[in-house]
């Protein structure tokens, strides 16, 4: 780190971009590698059902595939059910959050509530609660509220465990130093502790996206009428395999594309967290 | 006499069975620099955190301008022996936090406080983080954080033992060009006696289990100080002479410690 950077700028500005290009040929060469593989893996993943599963009941090959997709985004048949998949969860994902931060910033809080609340918190997360599926669809109809609760349950436990922990792990350094000006409790909460936990809370977030899709997935396939479970779920029963895989693909991709702008986002948000 | 500046009277600390300091004495005036040196262990940094407010003394008092001292409050800046910023935050924001704290900001607040910063040797890095500074400079917002509050007394806690050699030294003549601008009362810690001998008017010498006040020594060395001072014989007689004073309690310290 050059600290006369500011006064240099102009000067030394070359050399900063060479480096600048290089790195950039390097993160372009390492894309190129990544690129090469999943064209390989696809290929390979053509030719083998081509040539040796030719039983298309098993095994649709991403020519196919792709062949699915358009016919279902032509037909508006995918958009409709990406429109449920997307609102349950969106809704679950967004009640979980709010609720997993409110409940962490409790357990923080009080040592009262973190001993009332730990055991149910702990208990819950290392639960498949994906197996409550059905007694939600029993309570609430096989309606969008059935995986909305599914999704809440999976995403907010998650949450609450990341946000206590940034709270709680906040340095308690940066407390003294703030306390010595004489900074109130809130004070205190504001200036450090919600800053210093927030990367934690996002990472918490992050793990959220995932499990809420697995949850809205597989509360669809045990009953609804629309989404991309029960397009699953449906394919199977007829084995239209190039259906099915079509929606594999998009919500492999919709986990990808979130984290992914998860990940952008933290590195905007919180530069100092990446040492 | 004038009355004392800052005042502590008859303070003792026990942490348990622990006797971290006895019957402490002090009376500091108005603008004087003191340093308090000794060896680890004789509660240097604990008097330094009970005048502090971070620590409430098991007895005595504390008064400053005749104010008992119970809570941290901004009278009092703390410099840290780690420069801890808050990493989210630039140079500008860091050393604003104090005034952020008293409900004091603004347009005027900032413009003193790019003022202080170019005191102290960063114009120009106000908009910063702290990731990108090094740790000289990192000391100097942390000191700048502490004189932002326009505190009566700084209190500055080992802040440059973290430093390699060269830049302690840089920074020990910055600070007495900073402290020479303001003359503040200034109370600091520091294991180093060259370091307490080439900063202060007085350094008080601390003797350990209990930590109490073994000496106090007056530094007569005329100011400005060049850094040249240190190899004046007078200079290094007076080190001397500190150091034979702590010599028996340091090597008990450090037998103790590898024990």
């Amino acid at each position: 780190m050059s600290l006369s950077g500011r006064s240099e700028a102009s000067p030394g500005a070359a050399a900063p971009a060479a480096e600048a290009a290089a790195r950039r040929s390097w993160w372009r060469a390492k894309g190129a590698i990544s690129l090469l593989s999943l064209a390989t893996g696809l290929l390979l993943w053509e030719l083998v059902s081509r040539l040796f599963v030719a039983n298309k009941l098993f095994l649709a090959a991403p020519s196919q595939i792709a062949m699915a997709l358009a016919t279902m985004t032509g037909s508006g048949t995918l958009g409709r059910h990406i429109g449920v998949s997307a609102g349950e969860f969106a809704l679950g994902y967004v009640i979980a959050s709010l609720l997993g931060i409110v409940i962490g910033l409790a357990m923080a809080g009080s040592d009262r509530a973190k001993q009332a609340l730990q055991p149910w918190v702990s208990g819950f997360y290392a639960t498949p609660t994906v197996a409550l599926a059905p007694l939600f669809i029993l309570w609430v109809g096989i309606g969008i509220w059935s995986k909305v609760l599914v999704v809440i349950t999976l995403v907010v436990f998650p949450v609450v465990i990341n946000t206590e922990a940034g709270l709680r792990t906040t340095s308690p350094r940066l407390i003294e130093t703030v306390r010595s000006f004489g900074a109130s409790r809130a004070q205190i909460f504001r200036m450090v502790s919600l800053p210093s936990a927030m990367p934690f809370i996002m990472a918490g977030l992050k793990l959220g996206i995932g499990r809420g899709l697995i949850g809205v997935v597989v509360a669809e396939l045990f009953g609804s009428r629309a989404g991309l479970g029960q397009l699953i779920s449906q394919s199977a029963e007829t084995f239209n395999m190039p259906n099915l895989f079509a929606g594999v693909v998009i919500l492999a991709t919709a986990g990808i594309a979130l984290t992914a702008g998860f990940s952008l986002l933290e590195q905007k948000l919180f530069p100092w967290t990446r040492e | 006499m004038a009355p004392a500046k800052l005042e502590i009277a008859n303070l003792s600390m026990r942490f348990g069975a622990l006797e971290a300091l006895r019957a402490i004495d002090l009376a500091i005036g108005a603008g004087e620099f003191i340093a308090i040196v000794g060896p680890s262990g004789c509660g240097k940094t604990t008097l330094l955190r009970i005048v502090a407010g971070l620590e409430a003394a098991s007895g005595g008092a504390v008064r400053l301008d005749g104010r008992m001292v119970t809570d941290p409050g901004p009278d009092r800046g703390f410099v840290f022996q780690t420069d801890n910023l808050l990493p989210w935050r630039t140079v500008l924001a860091n050393a604003m936090i104090g005034l952020e704290i008293g409900g004091k900001t603004g347009a005027e607040v900032e413009q003193r406080i790019l003022a202080l910063l170019r005191l102290v040797g960063l114009g120009g890095f106000e908009g910063y983080y702290p990731r990108q500074l090094s740790g000289g400079m990192r000391q100097r917002v942390n000191l700048a954080r502490a004189l932002a509050v326009d505190p009566e007394i700084l209190l500055m806690d080992e802040p440059f033992s973290a430093l390699d050699a060269q830049t302690r030294e840089i920074m020990q003549t910055e600070l007495l060009r900073i402290w020479d601008e303001g003359r503040k009362t200034v109370l600091f810690v520091t294991h180093q006696i060259d370091e307490a001998v080439y900063l202060a008017d007085r350094v008080i010498v601390l003797a350990r289990r209990p930590g109490r006040v073994q000496e106090i020594v007056p530094i007569s060395l005329a100011r400005p100080r060049p850094l040249a001072v240190k190899r004046t014989p007078e200079f290094v007689a007076i080190v001397d002479r500190i150091w034979r004073l702590i010599e028996e309690d340091v090597r008990e310290s450090v037998l103790h410690e590898h024990a």
